[in-house]
C-alpha cells in the first residue's frame, strides 16, 4: 500500500512540477525567519555525553557509558496559534539534506565510536509569524522532495550514493536497504565477556522491508517505525527538545540480555524490543491479528515520555 | 508460474531446441556477449550498470583485492573460492576481524538470475545492494569497511596506477568510489556462468548420462522424490528472475530444520525470514539455493547443519530433521511452518545413491577451472 502511494507520488511529481505550493492563494509576501530548534540527550536530569557516567539506567538501575547517540528527524514543522503546522525549510549542510536532519550527541571521546562533531540542533528557515507549537517524526522518511519538486529517495537510498548526513555509513543498515533511525549505543557497567566489554545497542529503523518487484529502488517495510512527535506548547526561542535515556529505557534489564540482539535492533521477537517500543508509543508487532498497526504509532505524538520539552 | 513450469519442460524436455538462442540480440551488445544454452533465458542487467568485459575484468580484480577489507585482510574470495563453486567448505563464514557470520557463504554461479540475495532477505534484490551487507556490516563484521577506514580503503585503489587507468575506462569522469567498486564486482559476478556441466552436456546432447545418474535424475524430477518443486528451474532453484520477468514472487520454504520450542521455532538468530518481518508463518523460511556445482558447496543449509549430500537427502527423505539431544533439540518434521512440500518420502539406499549420482552431474569442471574467473594476480 504504502509503496504504492510512493509510486503515485512519483507519478505525480512528474506530471505537477509544481507540486503543493500552486494552491497557495497569493498575500503579501512575508520575510521568513531563521529558527533553531536546540535538542539536547539526557539521561535523567543529567546530559548524557560522551565522557560521563550516565547512572542508574533500567530496571536494574544499570550506570553506562555512552558508545553512541545520533538519529535522524524529518518533518520538522512550527505549531501556529491556530494549530495550524508550518514546515520548517532545512538550511542545507552537512548534517541536514532536504527535510531529513541528522542529530549527533556523540564527539568520538570516551568510549564513543561515531564522528568527532556534535550536532544538537536543527536549523532553517520559516515564515515570519508567532508559533506556539513543534511538531516532528523520526526516522529517514521513504522520499522528500527537491527544490525542483523531485521526488527524492531517501531512506531506502545507497549510502555512497546521496548526500550528507544521508551517506553515513555506520547509520546505514545494509540488511534493509535502509537507514538505522536511532543508534543509541551503551557500554553498561557489567563484567567484560571474554575480555571485551559489554555493548548494549538500541537501533530503531523500518524492518520487514521488501523490494518491488519492478523498481528494485523502491521498497515497502511491513513495521515503517516512524515516530510522531506533536508538543502543543513549545517556545523555540527559550526551550529544547530532551530525548531521555532513562524514560527510553524505563524497565529495560541493561545488566544482562533477555534475547534477540544484545539490547534491541528493533526485532519482532526480542524481548528488549518490546519494553523500549512501549516506552516509545510504537507497535513492535500488530496489537491484534489482522490490525496492520504493526511499526505504526499508537499516538499522535502529543504524550511522548521519552522526548520531552525543557528550558534550555 | 507458467515460465517455472516452462523452463521445467525445457530442462526436462533436453530436446527442445526452440527458445531463446545465442543469437538473441537481447544477449549481446559491443561490449558485452552472453554466451548462454538455449534453456538459459537473458538475465536482467540494472540499466545503470550495463555489462561490458571491461568492468567484468575490474570487478574481477577486484573481488580478489583484500585491499578492499577494512583490515586489507579479506577479499569477497576469501568466503567465495573458485574451486569449492566460490564457497568456502565451512559452516559459517568468518569475516575480515574474525567475527563468525550466522550463515553458510552461499555459492556465486548463475547469481545473475537470483531474485533475492542471501539466505532469506526480500529486501535484497540486486548484487549492488547486497553486496553493501559484506562490505558495510557491523553485525557482524565482514569485510569491516565502516565511515572511519572508507577513505583509506578507496585511497589504496586510487594510489594504484594500474587500477586508476581501468575506472578510468570503466567509468569515464567518475570517481574510484565505492559505488564504482560495487558496480564492476556485481559485473564479474553476473558473468559467473555455470553451464558446462555434464548434465548441460546431456541437455545439449553433447554427454550421455550413466544409467543411475539418469535414474537419479528421473526421482528428482518425478513425484517420488520431489525435488523439482523448489529447485525445477534450469538453475535449480525456485527464484529466478530475467530479462523477460514479469512480476516475480519470491518464493522462500521452511524445510522443517529445527523445531526447538515445539512450536516451530528456529534457532536464533537464524530464524529465516522471521527475522525480519516477526510474522509467525515466515519462522524458518529461506531461499532454496541453486544445486549447481552442489557436490563442491558442502556443507549444506543455512547454516552449515548437514555434512553431506547423503545425509541432505536422508533430511528431505524424512520430511524434517528430529534433533534428541542438546539446545536445538526438538522435531522438526513436525514444525506447523514446515513447507507443505516437504513431506516424508520413500527412497531407498539405492535411489539416493542415484540420486546424488545425478546431482553430481551438476558439478562444472570447466566453471571452476575457467582461468577467466580466476584471481588475475595467479594466472594468465
Amino acid at each position: 500500500m504504502r509503496l504504492y502511494a510512493i509510486l503515485a507520488c512519483l507519478i505525480l511529481s512528474a506530471c505537477n512540477s509544481s507540486g503543493d505550493s500552486a494552491t497557495a492563494t497569493p498575500i503579501s509576501p512575508q520575510p521568513d525567519q531563521a529558527v533553531a530548534v536546540q535538542f539536547a540527550l539526557k539521561a535523567g536530569g543529567q546530559t548524557a555525553e560522551c565522557n560521563t557516567t550516565l547512572p542508574a539506567l533500567g530496571s536494574r538501575a544499570t550506570s553506562a557509558k555512552l558508545r553512541d547517540a545520533r538519529l535522524y528527524v524529518h518533518d520538522i514543522k512550527l505549531i501556529n496559534a491556530l494549530g495550524q503546522e508550518v514546515p520548517l525549510a532545512l538550511t542545507q549542510n552537512a548534517s541536514q539534506y532536504l527535510n531529513v536532519a541528522m542529530l549527533d550527541f556523540e564527539n568520538k571521546t570516551g568510549n564513543c565510536v561515531g564522528s568527532s562533531a556534535l550536532n544538537q540542533q536543527v536549523t532553517g528557515t520559516a515564515p515570519s509569524g508567532q508559533y506556539v507549537g513543534l511538531s516532528f517524526k523520526v526516522g529517514a522518511p521513504d522520499t522528500a522532495k527537491d527544490a525542483a519538486g523531485k521526488e527524492v529517495i531517501l531512506n531506502h537510498s545507497d549510502t555512497m550514493a546521496v548526500p550528507s548526513p544521508l551517506d553515513i555509513m555506520a547509520l546505514g543498515w545494509s540488511w534493509q536497504a535502509g537507514r538505522r533511525f536511532v543508534q543509541l549505543e551503551l557500554n553498561p557497567d557489567v563484567p567484560a565477556v571474554n575480555g571485551k566489554t559489554v555493548n548494549w545497542f538500541f537501533h530503531l529503523g523500518a524492518t520487514g522491508c521488501k523490494a518491488d518487484a519492478v523498481n528494485a529502488n523502491l521498497f515497502s517495510c511491513s513495521n515503517p517505525n516512524i515516530l510522531p512527535l506533536r508538543f502543543a506548547s513549545f517556545d523555540v526561542a527559550k526551550q529544547r527538545v530532551v530525548l531521555d535515556l532513562a524514560s527510553l529505557l524505563q524497565g529495560v534489564d541493561l545488566s544482562q540480555d533477555a534475547g534477540g540482539a544484545m539490547g534491541c535492533m528493533s526485532g519482532p521477537t526480542d524481548p528488549e524490543c518490546a519494553q523500549i517500543f512501549n516506552n516509545l508509543d510504537l507497535n513492535l508487532n500488530e496489537s491484534a491479528a489482522g490490525k496492520k498497526d504493526a511499526g505504526l504509532p499508537k499516538g499522535d505524538g502529543n504524550f511522548s515520555k521519552v522526548f520531552k520539552v525543557e528550558l534550555k | 508460474m507458467i515460465l517455472r513450469c516452462l523452463l521445467a519442460a525445457l530442462v526436462l524436455g533436453g530436446c527442445v531446441q526452440s527458445g531463446t538462442s545465442t543469437d538473441d540480440p537481447a544477449r549481446q551488445s559491443a561490449s558485452w556477449s552472453w554466451a548462454l544454452p538455449f534453456y538459459f533465458p537473458t538475465p536482467k542487467v540494472p540499466s545503470d550498470n550495463p555489462m561490458s568485459e571491461a568492468k567484468f575484468q575490474l570487478g574481477r580484480a577486484l573481488f580478489y583485492d583484500v585491499r578492499l577489507s577494512g583490515n586489507g585482510q579479506q577479499s569477497c574470495a576469501s568466503c567465495h573460492e573458485q574451486g569449492k563453486a566460490f564457497t568456502d567448505g565451512r559452516a559459517v563464514a568468518t569475516g575480515s576481524t574474525g567475527e563468525h557470520t550466522p550463515r553458510n557463504a552461499q555459492n556465486l554461479a548463475n547469481v545473475a538470475w537470483h531474485s533475492t540475495y542471501t539466505w532469506a532477505n526480500p529486501a535484497l534484490v540486486t548484487l549492488e545492494r547486497q553486496m553493501e551487507v559484506p562490505l558495510f556490516a557491523e553485525h557482524p563484521v565482514e569485510m569491516g569497511v565502516n565511515d572511519q577506514n572508507k577513505a583509506t580503503v578507496l585511497a589504496r585503489f586510487q594510489a594504484d596506477r594500474d587500477y586508476v587507468q581501468r575506472f578510468a575506462e570503466v567509468f569515464p569522469g567518475e570517481p574510484i568510489g565505492f559505488s564504482q567498486i560495487i558496480k564492476a564486482i556485481a559485473t564479474f559476478q553476473r558473468g559467473l556462468i555455470s553451464a558446462s556441466s555434464k548434465y548441460d552436456q546431456y541437455l545439449q546432447g553433447k554427454a550421455t548420462l550413466s544409467a543411475a545418474e539418469l535414474r537419479g535424475k528421473d526421482l528428482f524430477f518425478g513425484e517420488q522424490a520431489e525435488c523439482f518443486h523448489c529447485h525445477g528451474s534450469f538453475n535449480f532453484n525456485d527464484q529466478v528472475v530475467h530479462a523477460g520477468s514479469g512480476l516475480t514472487e519470491a518464493l522462500f520454504h521452511n524445510t522443517g530444520l529445527y523445531n526447538i520450542d515445539g512450536k516451530g521455532g528456529f534457532p536464533e538468530p537464524n530464524r529465516g525470514l522471521f527475522e525480519l518481518s516477526g510474522v509467525p508463518r515466515d519462522m524458518g523460511m529461506f531461499r532454496a539455493p541453486s544445486l549447481r556445482n552442489v557436490a563442491l558447496t558442502a556443507p549444506y543449509m543455512h547454516d552449515g547443519s548437514i555434512a553431506t549430500l547423503e545425509e541432505a537427502l536422508d533430511f528431505y527423505a524424512a520430511g524434517g530433521r528430529e534433533i534428541k539431544t542438546g539446545p536445538h533439540r526438538g522435531d522438526g518434521r513436525l514444525n506447523p511452518f514446515k513447507s507443505d512440500l516437504i513431506v516424508r518420502i520413500q527412497l531407498n539406499e539405492q535411489d539416493k545413491a542415484n540420486i546424488v549420482a545425478y546431482l553430481k552431474t551438476l558439478t562444472d569442471e570447466k566453471f571452476i577451472n575457467d582461468q577467466r574467473f580466476a584471481d588475475p594476480r595467479r594466472s594468465k
